[in-house]
């Protein structure tokens, strides 16, 4: 019975992109390159985070929540950012729009990060005897997730691709852009700060995530309009 | 050509290592189960090859409550039962008519009694004590004299095991189907399959306290056997601590060794008697130690013994001492023994009755630890608390028979009455008033060696089969003894011919919480709505509504595209 719990679990987890790749135009203009190099430029930069998250922060004794060691963690993740603005910009595509192309590297990064922080414990922990919600939890995390990822990526795009955008929009996406790449550290002081419970934390990241998704849109649909 | 085939090869290789990468992570059995809990198996073990007993060990099962609501298939179901609320006639209908169960766990209270004294200030509760205990004495029996097809496990109550049962039997209550929601829960109990004990050694340890010979005297000293058996028997072996039987009589021997190792050690106090102490091993099983070592004793000091006390049960204080003998009571000898402890008896306030058993020599049952004695024609009688003859494999240590049923009070009172019978003996001074192991003297009955030891033999499971030649416990009894006799001896016997025993007594159950199939089913069906309307949606706002109904009506949509 435990394997089908798995498989419901994994389904959870990755069933969304591969929705996302199927449903949206991305998988008409075969933009499945990009996504592979976005996956392989996030495999790096998980790299490069892991050895500055080794040399820079200190084992934590306890589960409390250090804000010095937050803040670390924060500018470390910044990382990510400086990874995204790689992947968007200095990685030869294929001729794709940019419609697509920050679509195809969110999706790229939102599924390498999913495969390497879930695929793992789910293997090990969904197919025990014991049940427990934390997987059916997790999935619905990395559909938050993949959902702040294009988002983060569609600000990406619109920060450093883009060249004539309205002025008054900037510092709004330059503030979205802060809350998406800040996304990680809320969650973390959520869960370990105030001592929030996973349910609690899961529906924040994901109400949260279809907000700034919406934001986003409509963002990124205003810069759309003089072009067009 | 080379070169591609070389290239095959090296991805063949990969091929395998990814292969045995994925067979490696699908062996990984994590435990991560919910709650683990000791518990202790029921004894199994043949008879000439009859089996008695649990006569299996792995549990995967779901638990339920015991009087079982009619849904669940009794034989795919472990049966959780509390003893507090044990209905016995149900459980022997179960066992009686040998229906088959999943399993079978028992929940023993934490601490059997919390303490006699506490007890004898609250009447009703002694009364229901009393009956619990019975009670439990009943099951045991009754579990042990069983051919039982399916694993039994003993655990003890706690919190958490609590919470389950309480949460079984909410869940059994309402008849609900165990779901994830409302708690089902899986018990697993994954040990090797019970195999056979291969020989079951019995180790009997011998100390020697010799006499003082008169000088010019040749002839031998008489000598007076102290005899106790120590190991125990119970329905779940790694509980078997036998804290009265025969927990209590090992302890007295103990203790008498050592104050008359007090007396010996002065050569104007050196009695013109030489004691023998024997700790045997066996007693369970018709005394087969006690046998061996008669039967291995040198010829002339087995002639030379006057006669054996054997100690049995001795640490109850409410119940008077049976002083039981195989000779008629008539007989000068056993009168001669008896009048020597009914006179100290008297000085302590004790009452000591005889009770005459014939033996049946055909009869390979042998009741009292005397009667091997008996057999091999030396004067013995056994000092219990016990007026009838216990059965085979009875009143040996069971579950019931813990630290709190015996009193030290009691076991220091028939340390005096046998050391002061003795010494009385031994220094001739029948049936004089005169005590030599006063209290407060220097020879008095130490009332904390007595407690520490029988802690020790009442933490300690005892049942000879499982208890290795080199048991760090065997050993220190050896150690004590040594410290009070002159020469100890150890002598490891096999156990004869018809018992066998298997091992497996005490393992981990970890209990899981489990989700139902439904529950499994209906997530999925969410989970594949949910992907469909995800799907939906996102054709929807990217491409538009005529897109998505254009996929379900054109559905070869490359020979479309093609086109």
């Amino acid at each position: 019975m435990t394997v089908f719990h798995f498989f419901n679990c994994a389904v959870l987890t990755f069933g969304p992109h591969a929705v996302y790749y199927s449903a949206t135009p991305l998988s008409e203009y075969d933009t499945l390159g990009t996504s592979v190099k976005a996956a392989v430029v996030y495999l790096g930069t998980a790299l490069i985070k892991l050895v500055c998250l080794a040399t820079f922060l200190k084992v934590p004794e306890n589960d409390m929540f250090d804000p010095y060691q937050e803040l670390l963690k924060a500018l470390i993740g910044l990382v990510d950012f400086a990874g995204i603005y790689f992947a968007l910009t200095q990685l030869t595509h294929r001729n794709i729009s940019q419609h697509h192309k920050f679509q195809a590297v969110g999706l790229g990064w939102a599924f390498a990060d999913s495969v390497l922080h879930r695929l793992a414990p789910l293997w090990v922990g969904a197919r025990g005897l014991e049940f427990t919600w934390e997987y059916i939890l997790q999935g619905l995390e990395s559909n938050a997730n993949l959902v702040l990822t294009v988002s983060l990526a569609a600000m990406g795009s619109l920060i450093w691709l883009r060249k004539n955008k309205p002025r008054t929009l900037i510092p709004i996406i330059y503030l979205c852009a802060f809350i998406l790449a800040t996304m990680p550290t809320t969650t973390s002081y959520l869960k370990r700060g105030l001592g929030w419970q996973l349910p609690n934390v899961v529906s924040f990241e994901l109400f949260t995530s279809l907000v700034m998704a919406f934001i986003s849109w409509q963002l990124f649909s205003a810069c759309q309009r003089p072009s067009v | 050509m080379a070169g591609r085939k070389g290239r095959q090869e090296v991805l063949e290789s990969v091929y395998s290592v990814i292969a045995l990468v994925f067979i490696l992570v699908a062996c990984v059995e994590l435990c991560d189960a919910a709650t683990v809990v000791d518990v202790y198996r029921l004894i199994q073990y043949d008879i000439s090859g009859v089996p008695y007993g649990s006569r299996l060990s792995n549990l995967n099962h779901h638990a339920s409550s015991f009087p079982f609501s009619p849904g669940t298939d009794p034989s795919r179901t472990v049966f959780l039962i509390n003893f507090r609320d044990l209905n016995l006639t149900s459980i022997q209908e179960y066992i009686t008519e040998k229906r088959q169960l999943g399993g079978l766990l028992l929940l023993l209270p934490q601490k059997f009694s919390h303490s006699n004294k506490e007890a004898a200030e609250e009447g009703g509760q002694t009364h229901e004590q009393e009956q619990t205990r019975g009670l439990l004495i009943e099951l045991e029996q009754l579990l042990i004299g069983a051919n039982i097809p399916y694993p039994v496990y003993f655990a003890f109550e706690d919190d958490k095991i609590d919470a389950v049962l309480d949460d079984i039997k909410r869940n059994d209550a309402l008849g609900q189907p165990a779901t994830a929601t409302t708690g089902g829960y899986k018990f697993v109990v994954s040990t090797p399959e019970p195999k056979k004990l291969a020989s079951s050694t019995l180790t009997n340890i011998q100390g020697w306290l010799p006499g003082l010979k008169a000088a010019g005297d040749t002839n031998q000293l008489p000598t007076i056997a102290i005899v106790a058996s120590y190991d125990t028997f119970g329905a779940a072996p790694a509980l078997s601590v036998g804290s009265d039987s025969n927990g209590s009589g090992a302890v007295a021997l103990l203790e008498i060794a050592r104050l008359f190792s007090c007396l010996y050690s002065n050569p104007k106090t050196r009695g013109k008697y030489n004691l023998l102490f024997g700790l045997t091993s066996g007693g369970p099983y018709n005394y087969n130690g006690t046998q061996k070592w008669l039967r291995s004793l040198d010829q002339r000091l087995r002639e030379s013994i006057d006669y054996a006390i054997c100690l049995n049960s001795i640490g109850s204080l409410d119940s008077e001492l049976w002083m039981h003998v195989s000779k008629p009571p008539e007989n000068a000898f056993i009168k001669q023994l008896y009048e020597g402890f009914s006179d100290v008896a008297a000085d302590l306030g004790v009452k000591v009755g005889v009770k005459h058993k014939k033996i049946n020599i055909s009869n390979s049952r042998v009741a009292w630890e005397h009667e091997q004695f008996s057999r091999v024609r030396i004067t013995a009688a056994t000092l219990s608390e016990l007026s009838v003859a216990p059965g085979l494999l009875e009143s040996f240590g069971g579950l019931h028979d813990q630290r709190p049923l015996v009193n030290p009070a009691a076991v220091v009172r028939s340390v005096k009455l046998v050391a002061e019978s003795l010494a009385r003996h031994i220094y001739g001074y029948q049936g004089k008033n005169i005590q030599i192991f006063k209290d407060g003297s220097s020879l008095a009955v130490n009332p904390s060696y007595v407690t520490s030891w029988l802690d020790l033999l009442s933490r300690t499971p005892r049942v000879a089969p499982f208890l290795p030649k080199n048991d760090p416990f065997i050993l220190a009894l050896k150690k004590e003894l040594e410290d009070h006799t002159a020469e100890v001896n150890i002598q490891h016997e096999l156990l004869d011919g018809i018992f066998t025993f298997y091992d497996s007594t005490k393992s981990q159950l970890n209990i899981y919480q489990v989700a139902s199939v439904t529950f499994d089913l209906l997530l999925s069906l969410v989970l594949g709505s949910y992907l469909i309307l995800l799907f939906c949606f996102l054709v929807i706002t990217t491409r538009g509504l005529d897109d998505l109904i254009g996929l379900f009506r054109r559905p070869p949509s490359r020979k479309m595209k093609s086109g």
